[in-house]
Protein backbone atom coordinates (compact mmCIF):
# COMPACT_ATOMS: atom_id res chain seq x y z
CA UNK A 1 0.00 0.00 0.00
CA UNK A 2 1.13 3.64 -0.53
CA UNK A 3 1.96 5.35 2.87
CA UNK A 4 1.13 9.65 2.53
CA UNK A 5 4.04 11.56 2.97
CA UNK A 6 3.07 12.47 6.29
CA UNK A 7 3.10 8.59 7.55
CA UNK A 8 6.49 7.75 5.68
CA UNK A 9 7.99 11.33 7.60
CA UNK A 10 7.49 9.76 11.23
CA UNK A 11 8.13 6.55 9.85
CA UNK A 12 11.60 7.87 8.68
CA UNK A 13 12.33 10.28 11.84
CA UNK A 14 10.54 7.33 14.50
CA UNK A 15 13.30 4.92 13.08
CA UNK A 16 16.04 7.29 13.91
CA UNK A 17 15.13 8.28 17.99
CA UNK A 18 18.42 8.69 19.30
CA UNK A 19 19.87 11.73 16.69
CA UNK A 20 18.20 14.38 14.34
CA UNK A 21 18.00 13.91 10.62
CA UNK A 22 18.52 16.73 8.13
CA UNK A 23 15.57 18.41 6.42
CA UNK A 24 17.64 17.82 3.17
CA UNK A 25 18.09 14.07 3.89
CA UNK A 26 14.02 13.59 4.69
CA UNK A 27 13.49 16.03 1.49
CA UNK A 28 15.42 13.63 -0.96
CA UNK A 29 13.88 10.54 0.50
CA UNK A 30 10.20 11.65 0.54
CA UNK A 31 11.04 13.54 -2.96
CA UNK A 32 9.51 16.81 -2.00
CA UNK A 33 11.00 20.20 -1.13
CA UNK A 34 12.30 20.98 2.33
CA UNK A 35 9.70 23.68 2.63
CA UNK A 36 7.08 20.90 1.93
CA UNK A 37 9.06 18.48 4.87
CA UNK A 38 8.67 21.58 6.73
CA UNK A 39 5.02 22.38 6.71
CA UNK A 40 4.54 18.56 7.48
CA UNK A 41 6.17 18.68 10.40
CA UNK A 42 4.15 21.84 11.57
CA UNK A 43 0.76 19.74 10.46
CA UNK A 44 2.27 16.80 12.75
CA UNK A 45 2.78 19.07 15.65
CA UNK A 46 -0.52 20.61 15.14
CA UNK A 47 -1.58 16.81 15.76
CA UNK A 48 0.32 16.51 18.51
CA UNK A 49 3.91 15.26 17.67
CA UNK A 50 6.92 16.69 19.37
CA UNK A 51 9.86 17.31 17.07
CA UNK A 52 13.15 18.95 18.47
CA UNK A 53 14.22 21.06 15.74
CA UNK A 54 17.76 22.45 15.58
CA UNK A 55 19.71 24.18 12.97
CA UNK A 56 22.10 22.47 11.08
CA UNK A 57 21.46 19.00 12.54
CA UNK A 58 17.64 18.83 11.74
CA UNK A 59 14.51 17.36 13.34
CA UNK A 60 14.07 14.90 15.81
CA UNK A 61 10.93 12.99 16.70
CA UNK A 62 10.39 14.05 20.72
CA UNK A 63 7.09 12.41 21.37
CA UNK A 64 3.80 10.80 19.56
CA UNK A 65 0.73 12.54 20.00
CA UNK A 66 -0.73 12.62 22.65
CA UNK A 67 -4.37 13.53 22.00
CA UNK A 68 -5.48 11.42 19.52
CA UNK A 69 -9.28 12.64 19.10
CA UNK A 70 -12.74 11.82 17.22
CA UNK A 71 -11.29 14.62 14.28
CA UNK A 72 -7.86 12.98 13.98
CA UNK A 73 -9.29 9.46 14.08
CA UNK A 74 -11.78 10.25 11.07
CA UNK A 75 -9.80 12.27 9.54
CA UNK A 76 -7.90 10.33 6.59
CA UNK A 77 -10.01 7.43 7.49
CA UNK A 78 -11.32 5.96 4.10
CA UNK A 79 -14.02 3.52 5.40
CA UNK A 80 -17.47 3.07 4.17
CA UNK A 81 -19.07 2.76 7.62
CA UNK A 82 -16.82 1.17 10.33
CA UNK A 83 -15.72 3.92 12.28
CA UNK A 84 -16.84 6.47 10.57
CA UNK A 85 -19.17 7.08 14.03
CA UNK A 86 -16.44 7.09 16.57
CA UNK A 87 -16.11 8.01 20.41
CA UNK A 88 -12.43 7.99 21.56
CA UNK A 89 -12.03 8.55 25.07
CA UNK A 90 -8.57 9.45 26.67
CA UNK A 91 -9.51 7.08 29.60
CA UNK A 92 -12.31 4.35 30.21
CA UNK A 93 -13.21 1.40 32.44
CA UNK A 94 -13.43 -0.49 29.04
CA UNK A 95 -14.36 0.21 25.76
CA UNK A 96 -16.21 -3.05 25.61
CA UNK A 97 -18.89 -2.25 28.31
CA UNK A 98 -19.48 0.73 26.25
CA UNK A 99 -20.02 -0.42 22.85
CA UNK A 100 -22.70 -2.65 24.92
CA UNK A 101 -24.04 -0.17 26.16
CA UNK A 102 -24.39 1.74 22.97
CA UNK A 103 -25.21 -1.54 21.43
CA UNK A 104 -28.49 -1.79 23.35
CA UNK A 105 -29.46 1.36 23.34
CA UNK A 106 -29.85 1.25 19.46
CA UNK A 107 -26.27 2.23 17.84
CA UNK A 108 -25.62 1.58 14.21
CA UNK A 109 -23.33 -0.75 12.85
CA UNK A 110 -19.98 0.75 12.72
CA UNK A 111 -19.46 2.35 15.90
CA UNK A 112 -16.57 2.28 17.00
CA UNK A 113 -15.66 2.82 20.62
CA UNK A 114 -11.46 3.71 21.33
CA UNK A 115 -9.63 4.53 24.45
CA UNK A 116 -5.89 5.44 24.83
CA UNK A 117 -6.17 3.81 28.01
CA UNK A 118 -8.71 1.28 29.70
CA UNK A 119 -8.94 1.08 33.38
CA UNK A 120 -10.59 -2.30 33.38
CA UNK A 121 -9.77 -4.01 30.57
CA UNK A 122 -11.63 -6.91 29.44
CA UNK A 123 -10.09 -10.37 28.43
CA UNK A 124 -11.77 -14.00 27.80
CA UNK A 125 -14.00 -14.86 30.74
CA UNK A 126 -13.51 -11.47 32.70
CA UNK A 127 -9.01 -11.91 32.84
CA UNK A 128 -7.84 -8.70 33.50
CA UNK A 129 -6.32 -7.36 30.23
CA UNK A 130 -3.31 -4.99 30.64
CA UNK A 131 -4.71 -2.26 28.40
CA UNK A 132 -3.33 0.48 30.66
CA UNK A 133 -0.89 1.53 28.01
CA UNK A 134 -1.22 4.67 25.49
CA UNK A 135 0.78 2.94 23.09
CA UNK A 136 -1.39 0.26 22.58
CA UNK A 137 -4.38 -0.04 20.19
CA UNK A 138 -7.33 -0.50 22.88
CA UNK A 139 -11.12 -0.23 20.79
CA UNK A 140 -14.55 -2.03 20.33
CA UNK A 141 -16.75 -1.53 17.49
CA UNK A 142 -20.69 -2.74 16.88
CA UNK A 143 -21.43 -5.10 14.12
CA UNK A 144 -25.18 -6.16 13.29
CA UNK A 145 -24.35 -9.25 10.73
CA UNK A 146 -27.48 -10.23 8.93
CA UNK A 147 -26.12 -13.85 9.66
CA UNK A 148 -27.71 -17.29 11.36
CA UNK A 149 -26.17 -17.01 14.99
CA UNK A 150 -24.37 -20.08 14.31
CA UNK A 151 -22.54 -18.67 11.87
CA UNK A 152 -21.49 -15.85 13.79
CA UNK A 153 -18.60 -17.62 16.05
CA UNK A 154 -16.39 -17.21 12.16
CA UNK A 155 -16.53 -13.65 12.81
CA UNK A 156 -13.60 -14.31 15.39
CA UNK A 157 -11.60 -15.34 12.26
CA UNK A 158 -12.06 -12.92 9.83
CA UNK A 159 -11.27 -10.68 12.86
CA UNK A 160 -7.61 -12.52 12.74
CA UNK A 161 -7.50 -12.06 9.23
CA UNK A 162 -7.91 -8.29 8.89
CA UNK A 163 -5.41 -8.02 11.99
CA UNK A 164 -2.42 -9.74 9.86
CA UNK A 165 -3.80 -7.85 6.66
CA UNK A 166 -3.51 -4.86 8.63
CA UNK A 167 -0.33 -5.48 9.97
CA UNK A 168 1.10 -6.59 6.38
CA UNK A 169 0.54 -2.81 5.15
CA UNK A 170 2.72 -1.22 7.78
CA UNK A 171 5.56 -3.03 7.92
CA UNK A 172 6.79 -6.39 7.07
CA UNK A 173 5.91 -8.78 9.23
CA UNK A 174 6.15 -12.51 9.72
CA UNK A 175 2.70 -12.71 12.08
CA UNK A 176 0.95 -15.55 12.59
CA UNK A 177 -2.80 -16.54 13.87
CA UNK A 178 -3.08 -18.92 17.06
CA UNK A 179 -6.39 -20.55 16.50
CA UNK A 180 -8.66 -18.83 16.49
CA UNK A 181 -7.62 -14.92 16.82
CA UNK A 182 -4.82 -14.27 18.50
CA UNK A 183 -1.69 -12.57 16.98
CA UNK A 184 1.72 -13.63 17.53
CA UNK A 185 5.31 -12.41 16.29
CA UNK A 186 8.76 -14.36 16.90
CA UNK A 187 6.28 -16.55 19.16
CA UNK A 188 5.03 -13.94 21.60
CA UNK A 189 1.50 -12.75 21.45
CA UNK A 190 1.12 -8.47 19.93
CA UNK A 191 -2.89 -8.72 19.50
CA UNK A 192 -5.84 -10.49 20.84
CA UNK A 193 -9.15 -10.09 20.24
CA UNK A 194 -12.21 -10.44 22.39
CA UNK A 195 -15.76 -11.03 20.46
CA UNK A 196 -18.92 -10.91 22.23
CA UNK A 197 -22.60 -11.42 20.65
CA UNK A 198 -26.37 -11.24 21.72
CA UNK A 199 -28.41 -13.57 19.84
CA UNK A 200 -31.64 -15.07 20.00
CA UNK A 201 -32.34 -18.38 17.87
CA UNK A 202 -32.52 -17.17 15.08
CA UNK A 203 -31.42 -13.62 14.86
CA UNK A 204 -28.34 -11.66 16.01
CA UNK A 205 -29.14 -8.05 17.64
CA UNK A 206 -25.76 -7.27 17.64
CA UNK A 207 -22.51 -8.57 18.05
CA UNK A 208 -19.03 -6.59 19.75
CA UNK A 209 -15.38 -7.09 18.41
CA UNK A 210 -12.86 -5.88 20.83
CA UNK A 211 -9.00 -5.16 19.75
CA UNK A 212 -6.20 -4.78 21.49
CA UNK A 213 -3.05 -4.30 19.87
CA UNK A 214 0.53 -4.03 21.44
CA UNK A 215 1.62 -1.14 19.02
CA UNK A 216 4.63 0.87 20.97
CA UNK A 217 5.06 -0.16 24.80
CA UNK A 218 8.66 -1.32 25.84
CA UNK A 219 8.13 -4.59 27.58
CA UNK A 220 9.38 -2.93 30.68
CA UNK A 221 5.81 -1.24 30.22
CA UNK A 222 4.33 -4.81 30.58
CA UNK A 223 3.07 -6.54 33.61
CA UNK A 224 6.55 -8.81 34.78
CA UNK A 225 4.63 -11.96 34.67
CA UNK A 226 3.43 -11.44 31.41
CA UNK A 227 6.94 -10.24 29.44
CA UNK A 228 8.05 -13.28 28.28
CA UNK A 229 4.46 -14.08 26.58
CA UNK A 230 3.61 -10.62 25.13
CA UNK A 231 5.74 -8.37 23.24
CA UNK A 232 4.92 -5.14 21.25
CA UNK A 233 5.75 -3.96 17.48
CA UNK A 234 8.49 -1.57 18.37
CA UNK A 235 9.82 -4.81 21.12
CA UNK A 236 10.52 -6.76 17.53
CA UNK A 237 10.96 -4.54 15.02
CA UNK A 238 12.34 -1.01 16.69
CA UNK A 239 9.93 1.02 14.55
CA UNK A 240 6.74 3.27 16.44
CA UNK A 241 4.03 3.12 14.16
CA UNK A 242 1.52 6.08 14.44
CA UNK A 243 -1.09 4.75 16.26
CA UNK A 244 -3.87 6.89 14.41
CA UNK A 245 -2.74 5.36 11.03
CA UNK A 246 -2.77 1.80 12.38
CA UNK A 247 -6.32 2.27 13.76
CA UNK A 248 -7.33 3.60 10.89
CA UNK A 249 -5.41 0.99 8.28
CA UNK A 250 -7.49 -1.69 10.92
CA UNK A 251 -10.96 -0.17 10.22
CA UNK A 252 -10.74 -0.04 6.65
CA UNK A 253 -9.42 -3.15 6.47
CA UNK A 254 -12.04 -5.17 9.00
CA UNK A 255 -14.46 -3.51 6.97
CA UNK A 256 -13.13 -4.70 3.43
CA UNK A 257 -12.65 -8.84 5.30
CA UNK A 258 -15.76 -8.36 6.70
CA UNK A 259 -17.68 -7.56 3.54
CA UNK A 260 -15.88 -9.96 1.77
CA UNK A 261 -16.74 -12.54 4.35
CA UNK A 262 -20.68 -11.44 4.05
CA UNK A 263 -20.84 -11.99 0.41
CA UNK A 264 -18.51 -14.21 -0.85
CA UNK A 265 -18.45 -16.25 2.20
CA UNK A 266 -16.09 -18.15 4.45
CA UNK A 267 -13.60 -19.59 1.92
CA UNK A 268 -11.84 -16.81 0.85
CA UNK A 269 -11.23 -16.50 4.77
CA UNK A 270 -10.06 -19.78 5.76
CA UNK A 271 -7.94 -19.47 2.84
CA UNK A 272 -6.14 -15.86 3.84
CA UNK A 273 -6.08 -17.29 7.75
CA UNK A 274 -4.38 -20.35 6.74
CA UNK A 275 -1.25 -18.45 5.05
CA UNK A 276 -0.40 -17.78 8.74
CA UNK A 277 -1.19 -20.81 10.69
CA UNK A 278 1.10 -20.35 14.15
CA UNK A 279 2.34 -23.46 14.94
CA UNK A 280 2.16 -25.24 11.85
CA UNK A 281 2.84 -28.86 11.80
CA UNK A 282 3.95 -28.43 15.51
CA UNK A 283 2.42 -30.33 18.57
CA UNK A 284 -0.14 -28.58 20.95
CA UNK A 285 -2.72 -30.72 23.52
CA UNK A 286 -6.15 -31.13 24.05
CA UNK A 287 -8.76 -33.26 26.02
CA UNK A 288 -10.20 -36.62 23.82
CA UNK A 289 -12.54 -38.28 25.69
CA UNK A 290 -10.76 -36.91 28.92
CA UNK A 291 -7.51 -38.03 27.97
CA UNK A 292 -4.80 -35.75 26.84
CA UNK A 293 -4.08 -35.84 23.24
CA UNK A 294 -0.60 -34.77 21.18
CA UNK A 295 -2.07 -33.32 17.68
CA UNK A 296 -0.20 -31.53 15.02
CA UNK A 297 -1.74 -28.24 13.94
CA UNK A 298 -2.75 -28.19 10.39
CA UNK A 299 -5.02 -25.68 10.02
CA UNK A 300 -8.16 -23.99 9.66
CA UNK A 301 -11.29 -26.09 8.48
CA UNK A 302 -14.19 -24.94 5.82
CA UNK A 303 -16.51 -25.09 9.51
CA UNK A 304 -13.89 -22.53 11.41
CA UNK A 305 -11.74 -25.37 13.70
CA UNK A 306 -8.84 -26.48 14.12
CA UNK A 307 -7.86 -28.93 12.30
CA UNK A 308 -5.12 -31.17 14.26
CA UNK A 309 -3.77 -34.58 13.19
CA UNK A 310 -3.07 -36.93 16.17
CA UNK A 311 -1.21 -40.46 15.42
CA UNK A 312 -2.75 -43.18 12.86
CA UNK A 313 -3.12 -39.74 10.72
CA UNK A 314 -6.34 -39.41 12.30
CA UNK A 315 -7.53 -35.84 11.59
CA UNK A 316 -9.64 -33.92 14.70
CA UNK A 317 -11.46 -30.39 14.69
CA UNK A 318 -10.94 -29.01 17.54
CA UNK A 319 -13.46 -26.45 18.94
CA UNK A 320 -12.75 -25.60 22.19
CA UNK A 321 -10.19 -22.77 22.77
CA UNK A 322 -9.10 -25.36 25.78
CA UNK A 323 -6.02 -25.79 23.64
CA UNK A 324 -2.39 -26.59 25.54
CA UNK A 325 -0.03 -24.55 23.02
CA UNK A 326 3.08 -24.15 25.31
CA UNK A 327 3.57 -27.35 27.10
CA UNK A 328 7.08 -27.99 27.97
CA UNK A 329 8.20 -24.28 26.90
CA UNK B 1 -54.84 -37.24 46.57
CA UNK B 2 -51.49 -36.31 46.71
CA UNK B 3 -50.95 -32.22 47.98
CA UNK B 4 -49.27 -30.32 45.51
CA UNK B 5 -47.07 -28.33 47.80
CA UNK B 6 -45.78 -32.02 49.05
CA UNK B 7 -44.99 -33.22 45.78
CA UNK B 8 -43.29 -29.77 44.98
CA UNK B 9 -41.27 -29.74 48.10
CA UNK B 10 -40.53 -33.37 47.32
CA UNK B 11 -39.40 -32.64 43.98
CA UNK B 12 -36.94 -29.79 45.17
CA UNK B 13 -35.49 -32.20 47.37
CA UNK B 14 -34.53 -34.93 44.77
CA UNK B 15 -33.38 -32.06 42.80
CA UNK B 16 -30.44 -30.88 45.70
CA UNK B 17 -30.14 -34.79 46.27
CA UNK B 18 -27.74 -36.94 44.41
CA UNK B 19 -30.59 -39.27 43.99
CA UNK B 20 -32.17 -40.27 40.42
CA UNK B 21 -34.91 -41.58 41.30
CA UNK B 22 -37.54 -41.96 44.15
CA UNK B 23 -40.62 -44.13 44.29
CA UNK B 24 -43.39 -43.55 46.83
CA UNK B 25 -46.27 -45.43 47.75
CA UNK B 26 -48.59 -44.91 50.51
CA UNK B 27 -52.19 -43.96 50.61
CA UNK B 28 -52.35 -41.34 48.68
CA UNK B 29 -51.20 -43.45 45.54
CA UNK B 30 -48.06 -43.99 43.76
CA UNK B 31 -45.67 -40.84 42.97
CA UNK B 32 -42.09 -42.04 41.16
CA UNK B 33 -39.77 -39.18 40.93
CA UNK B 34 -37.25 -39.80 38.25
CA UNK B 35 -34.14 -36.63 37.51
CA UNK B 36 -33.37 -36.00 34.18
CA UNK B 37 -29.72 -37.26 33.36
CA UNK B 38 -27.27 -35.92 30.98
CA UNK B 39 -24.45 -37.84 30.93
CA UNK B 40 -23.00 -36.07 28.31
CA UNK B 41 -18.95 -36.59 28.29
CA UNK B 42 -17.43 -33.44 27.06
CA UNK B 43 -14.60 -33.47 25.60
CA UNK B 44 -12.60 -30.87 23.75
CA UNK B 45 -13.49 -32.21 20.74
CA UNK B 46 -16.39 -31.04 19.09
CA UNK B 47 -18.73 -32.00 16.62
CA UNK B 48 -19.38 -29.58 13.97
CA UNK B 49 -22.68 -28.91 12.38
CA UNK B 50 -21.74 -29.80 9.15
CA UNK B 51 -19.65 -32.60 8.22
CA UNK B 52 -16.69 -32.71 6.02
CA UNK B 53 -17.00 -37.02 5.79
CA UNK B 54 -12.98 -37.01 4.19
CA UNK B 55 -11.70 -34.98 6.94
CA UNK B 56 -13.41 -36.45 10.39
CA UNK B 57 -14.88 -39.57 11.39
CA UNK B 58 -17.61 -37.65 13.00
CA UNK B 59 -20.31 -39.73 15.32
CA UNK B 60 -23.41 -37.19 15.47
CA UNK B 61 -24.37 -36.39 18.55
CA UNK B 62 -28.28 -36.27 18.58
CA UNK B 63 -30.09 -33.11 20.37
CA UNK B 64 -31.05 -34.00 23.66
CA UNK B 65 -34.09 -33.08 24.33
CA UNK B 66 -34.98 -35.51 26.88
CA UNK B 67 -35.25 -32.20 29.33
CA UNK B 68 -38.29 -30.87 27.40
CA UNK B 69 -39.78 -34.24 27.16
CA UNK B 70 -39.54 -34.27 30.64
CA UNK B 71 -40.33 -38.10 31.97
CA UNK B 72 -44.06 -38.16 32.74
CA UNK B 73 -44.04 -38.98 36.13
CA UNK B 74 -42.80 -35.63 36.68
CA UNK B 75 -45.01 -32.63 36.27
CA UNK B 76 -43.22 -30.07 34.30
CA UNK B 77 -43.28 -27.30 36.53
CA UNK B 78 -41.77 -24.56 33.67
CA UNK B 79 -43.46 -23.21 31.13
CA UNK B 80 -41.17 -21.59 29.31
CA UNK B 81 -37.66 -23.26 27.72
CA UNK B 82 -34.18 -21.14 26.98
CA UNK B 83 -32.40 -23.21 23.82
CA UNK B 84 -29.27 -23.03 22.78
CA UNK B 85 -28.81 -20.89 19.53
CA UNK B 86 -25.61 -22.41 18.54
CA UNK B 87 -23.21 -25.13 19.52
CA UNK B 88 -20.60 -24.12 21.75
CA UNK B 89 -19.39 -24.47 25.83
CA UNK B 90 -22.01 -23.48 27.96
CA UNK B 91 -21.08 -21.26 30.72
CA UNK B 92 -22.79 -20.28 34.11
CA UNK B 93 -20.74 -17.78 35.38
CA UNK B 94 -18.35 -15.36 33.65
CA UNK B 95 -15.40 -16.44 35.48
CA UNK B 96 -13.96 -19.37 37.52
CA UNK B 97 -13.94 -16.84 40.31
CA UNK B 98 -17.68 -15.09 39.97
CA UNK B 99 -20.79 -16.38 41.37
CA UNK B 100 -23.15 -17.79 38.13
CA UNK B 101 -25.32 -15.55 36.63
CA UNK B 102 -28.21 -17.35 38.18
CA UNK B 103 -29.38 -19.87 40.27
CA UNK B 104 -32.41 -22.36 40.44
CA UNK B 105 -35.44 -19.77 41.86
CA UNK B 106 -33.68 -16.91 41.06
CA UNK B 107 -36.11 -13.98 39.74
CA UNK B 108 -34.93 -13.03 36.28
CA UNK B 109 -36.20 -10.42 33.70
CA UNK B 110 -36.63 -10.47 30.16
CA UNK B 111 -33.34 -9.01 30.19
CA UNK B 112 -31.50 -11.10 32.24
CA UNK B 113 -28.25 -12.63 31.38
CA UNK B 114 -28.71 -16.15 32.37
CA UNK B 115 -25.55 -17.84 30.81
CA UNK B 116 -22.66 -17.59 28.26
CA UNK B 117 -22.37 -20.12 25.09
CA UNK B 118 -18.92 -20.08 23.21
CA UNK B 119 -17.65 -21.19 20.29
CA UNK B 120 -14.43 -20.49 18.92
CA UNK B 121 -13.99 -17.39 21.02
CA UNK B 122 -17.39 -16.14 20.05
CA UNK B 123 -19.07 -15.29 23.27
CA UNK B 124 -22.58 -15.27 23.48
CA UNK B 125 -24.62 -13.81 26.11
CA UNK B 126 -27.74 -15.84 26.56
CA UNK B 127 -30.47 -13.26 27.83
CA UNK B 128 -33.77 -14.72 29.83
CA UNK B 129 -36.07 -13.95 27.29
CA UNK B 130 -39.19 -13.91 29.47
CA UNK B 131 -39.83 -12.95 33.41
CA UNK B 132 -40.47 -15.41 35.80
CA UNK B 133 -38.30 -17.75 38.10
CA UNK B 134 -35.27 -20.12 36.66
CA UNK B 135 -37.20 -23.23 37.74
CA UNK B 136 -34.22 -25.87 36.36
CA UNK B 137 -30.68 -25.39 34.98
CA UNK B 138 -30.52 -28.20 32.37
CA UNK B 139 -26.96 -28.11 30.88
CA UNK B 140 -24.13 -28.81 33.42
CA UNK B 141 -21.72 -25.48 33.64
CA UNK B 142 -18.63 -26.61 31.13
CA UNK B 143 -21.01 -28.49 29.01
CA UNK B 144 -20.95 -28.86 25.24
CA UNK B 145 -24.14 -27.91 24.16
CA UNK B 146 -25.97 -28.63 21.02
CA UNK B 147 -27.87 -26.36 19.05
CA UNK B 148 -31.37 -26.50 19.92
CA UNK B 149 -30.58 -28.07 23.14
CA UNK B 150 -32.72 -26.82 26.24
CA UNK B 151 -30.68 -24.67 29.00
CA UNK B 152 -32.99 -23.56 31.80
CA UNK B 153 -36.68 -23.80 32.42
CA UNK B 154 -38.09 -21.05 33.52
CA UNK B 155 -41.85 -20.35 35.25
CA UNK B 156 -42.80 -17.27 33.89
CA UNK B 157 -44.35 -14.63 35.91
Amino acid sequence: MVLSIRERLVRLLSQEQSGYVSGQWLSDELSCSRTAVWKHIKQLEEEGYTFDAVPNKGYRLVALPKHMTENTLRWNLSSDWLGQSIEHYPSIDSTQVRAHERARAGADEGLVISADQQLNGRGRMQRPFDSTDAKGVWLSFILRPQLAPTEAAKLTLVTAVALVDTFKQMINLDVKIKWPNDIYLNQKKIAGVLTEMEAEMDQIHYVIVGIGVNLNQRTSDFDPLLQDRVTSLFEETGETLDKQVFIQRLLETFEKWYTVFLTEGFVPIQKEWNRYVFKLNQPVYFLKQNERVKGLVQGLSAEGALVVVIEEHEHVKLYSSDIEWFRGE
Amino acid sequence: MFNITDVKQLIEAVDASSIRELSYEGEEGKLTLRKDTHQTTHTAVQQPATVEPTLAPVEQKPVNDEAVAVNSEKEVNYDHVIHSPMVGTFYLTSSPDTPPYVEVGDTVTEKSVVCIIEAMKLFNEIEAEVDGTIVEILAKNGELVEYNQPLFGIKKA
